[in-house]
C-alpha cells in the first residue's frame, strides 16, 4: 500500500479540525492537526505534511499571514485553503502567495478530499522524488 | 458679481444641480431699487408708469426666484432621503455577507457531523460500540451547531426588526434586578459578586421594558464573561439632568484601547468561536438608540470596565 498522504489541518474551530481529522483518518490519510498559525508551524517544524489544509480567519496567525510562513516552514508541502469567509480578494491574494486552491465552507467531505488528492497528485507529478 | 455666478447652476454633492437662480437674483433687486429710484426722480406722470413697469418685472422675478427656490430644496431634501436609503442599503448589505460568513462557520461543522454520522450508520450491522458513541456525539454535535445558528439569526432578527418600542412606567430598579436575579447564580458559581449602588428615590421611567432588560441582560453577561472569579460587578443607578443612567461595572479584564472602537460593531467578538457571537452590544446599541438614549463603554485594562446606559427621564 502507498504511504498515506500526510495532512495538517489548521482551524481554530477544534470541533471542526477534530471531526475532519477523524473523516480524513478513516479514509486513509494521516492526519495532524493545528489550532493556529503559530501551532502548525511547530508541528510542520516536527515533522513535514504533504497538503496543508489552512482557515483564513483564525485568531492570532491568521490563514494569509501564516502562508507565506509555512511554505517556508515546509515547501514541500501544498496548501489548500478552506474558509467561511468568500472573498474574491481574500482568495487572489492567498492564491498569488502560493496556495494551491480555496475551498468555501461548508464544504462536503467528499469535495474536500477529492481537492486534497488532487492538489497532492498535481504535486507528485510536477515534483517527481 | 452675482450674475456672473449664477450662470452656472450650482452643482450640489452627487451632481445635483440647483435650478439656476440668474437674472432673477439680480432683476428682482436692480429693479425694486429701479421702481423706488423711478418715482423719487422723475416728473410725476412718468414716474408711475415706470415704477409699475418696474415693479410688475420685480415682482415677476421675485416669484420665479421663490419657485426655483422652493424646487431646489425639494430636490435637496429628495437627494437627502435617497442617499440615506442608499445608505441603509449599504449597511443591510454589508450585515447580510456579514452573516453569511459567520453561519458558514457552524454549517461547515454540520456538514462534516453529518457526513461521519451517514458514514458509521451506512452499515449498521457492524456497528462496533465506538461508532455506535461516536455517531451519538455526532448527532448531539449536530443538535448544538444548528442551534448556533438559530442564535445567531434570532440576534440578528432582533437587529433588524423594525419594532416600534412600546413605552410602559416601570421602576428602574425593578428591571434592572429582574436580570441580576437571572445571572446572580451563575456569578455565584463562578466566584464573581454582584454589588448595588442604586440612586435613592429614582422616578419611574417610561421605556420599553422587555427591550431594556435585554439591553441589561446583555452588559450583565459580557461583565461576567469578563470578570475572574473573586471580582465584583457592581450596578449602578444615577439622575442627572431630566437623565437617568444605568452602569454595569466590573473588574474584568477591560477593553484594549484598539478593540474600543470595534465592541459596538455587529460581529465583533474576542470571544472563542461558538462562544461569542459579537451581536450582544451592536444589538444593545440599537436598542437604546430606539428608546431614545445613549450606550458608551470606558474601560481600563486589566482593571475592568463599566458601561453605561442613559435614557431621558
Ligand atoms: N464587560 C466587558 N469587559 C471586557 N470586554 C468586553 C466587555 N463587554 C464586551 N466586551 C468586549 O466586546 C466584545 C463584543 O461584545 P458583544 O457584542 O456582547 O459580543 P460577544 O459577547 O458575543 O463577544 C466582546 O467579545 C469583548 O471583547
Ligand atoms: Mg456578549
Amino acid at each position: 500500500m502507498a504511504d498515506p498522504i500526510r495532512v495538517c489541518i489548521v482551524d481554530d474551530e477544534e470541533r471542526f479540525r477534530d471531526t475532519l481529522a477523524k473523516l480524513l483518518s478513516r479514509h486513509g490519510f494521516s492526519v495532524r492537526t493545528a489550532g493556529g498559525g503559530q501551532e502548525a508551524l511547530e508541528l510542520l517544524a516536527q515533522a513535514p505534511s504533504d497538503v496543508i489544509v489552512l482557515d483564513v480567519k483564525m485568531p492570532g496567525l491568521s490563514g494569509e499571514q501564516a502562508l507565506p510562513l509555512l511554505r517556508a516552514a515546509c515547501p514541500e508541502a501544498e496548501v489548500l485553503v478552506l474558509t467561511g469567509h468568500a472573498s474574491v480578494d481574500i482568495a487572489s491574494a492567498m492564491i498569488a502567495g502560493g496556495a494551491a486552491d480555496y475551498l468555501l465552507k461548508p464544504c462536503p467531505t467528499e469535495e474536500l478530499e477529492g481537492a486534497i488528492r488532487a492538489v497532492y497528485d498535481r504535486r507528485q507529478a510536477t515534483r517527481p522524488r | 458679481m452675482n450674475a456672473k455666478n449664477s450662470t452656472k447652476p450650482e452643482a450640489g454633492p452627487e451632481g445635483f444641480a440647483f435650478p439656476p437662480l440668474w437674472p432673477h437674483t439680480v432683476l428682482a433687486p436692480g429693479l425694486a431699487g429701479a421702481a423706488v429710484l423711478a418715482t423719487l426722480l422723475t416728473p410725476p406722470a412718468v414716474d408711475v408708469a415706470l415704477a409699475l413697469v418696474a415693479g410688475a418685472i420685480c415682482i415677476g422675478s421675485a416669484l420665479t426666484l421663490a419657485r426655483r427656490i422652493r424646487r431646489g430644496e425639494g430636490e435637496l431634501r429628495e437627494m437627502d432621503l435617497r442617499l440615506l436609503h442608499s445608505q441603509k442599503l449599504a449597511a443591510i448589505g454589508e450585515l447580510s455577507s456579514g452573516i453569511a460568513h459567520e453561519i458558514n462557520n457552524p454549517l461547515a461543522i454540520i456538514t462534516q457531523e453529518l457526513d461521519l454520522a451517514r458514514e458509521i450508520t451506512a452499515d449498521c450491522q457492524g456497528l462496533s460500540d465506538e461508532d455506535l458513541s461516536d455517531a451519538r456525539d455526532s448527532l448531539r454535535e449536530i443538535a448544538k451547531q444548528v442551534d448556533r445558528c438559530r442564535q445567531i439569526t434570532h440576534k440578528l432578527l432582533n437587529f433588524a426588526r423594525k419594532m416600534e418600542p412600546v413605552l410602559q412606567e416601570e421602576a428602574l430598579e425593578q428591571v434592572i434586578e429582574d436580570m441580576a436575579l437571572l445571572v446572580e447564580k451563575e456569578a455565584q458559581g463562578r466566584g464573581v459578586a454582584i454589588a448595588r449602588d442604586y440612586a435613592p428615590d429614582l422616578p419611574h421611567v417610561r421605556t420599553d421594558v422587555p427591550l431594556l432588560r435585554q439591553v441589561i441582560l446583555n452588559l450583565l453577561t459580557n461583565a461576567l464573561h469578563a470578570t475572574p472569579p473573586g471580582g465584583t460587578i457592581t450596578l449602578l443607578t444615577r439622575r442627572a439632568d431630566g437623565q437617568v443612567s444605568i452602569a454595569v461595572r466590573d473588574t474584568g479584564c477591560g477593553i484594549a484601547p484598539e478593540n474600543m472602537e470595534k465592541i459596538f460593531d455587529p460581529f465583533f467578538t474576542t470571544k472563542e468561536p461558538g462562544k461569542g457571537t459579537g451581536l450582544g452590544l451592536s444589538v444593545s446599541h440599537g436598542i437604546v438608540a430606539r428608546l431614545g438614549g445613549s450606550l458608551a463603554a470606558t474601560s481600563r485594562p486589566g482593571q475592568g470596565a463599566t458601561f453605561t446606559v442613559t435614557l431621558p427621564l
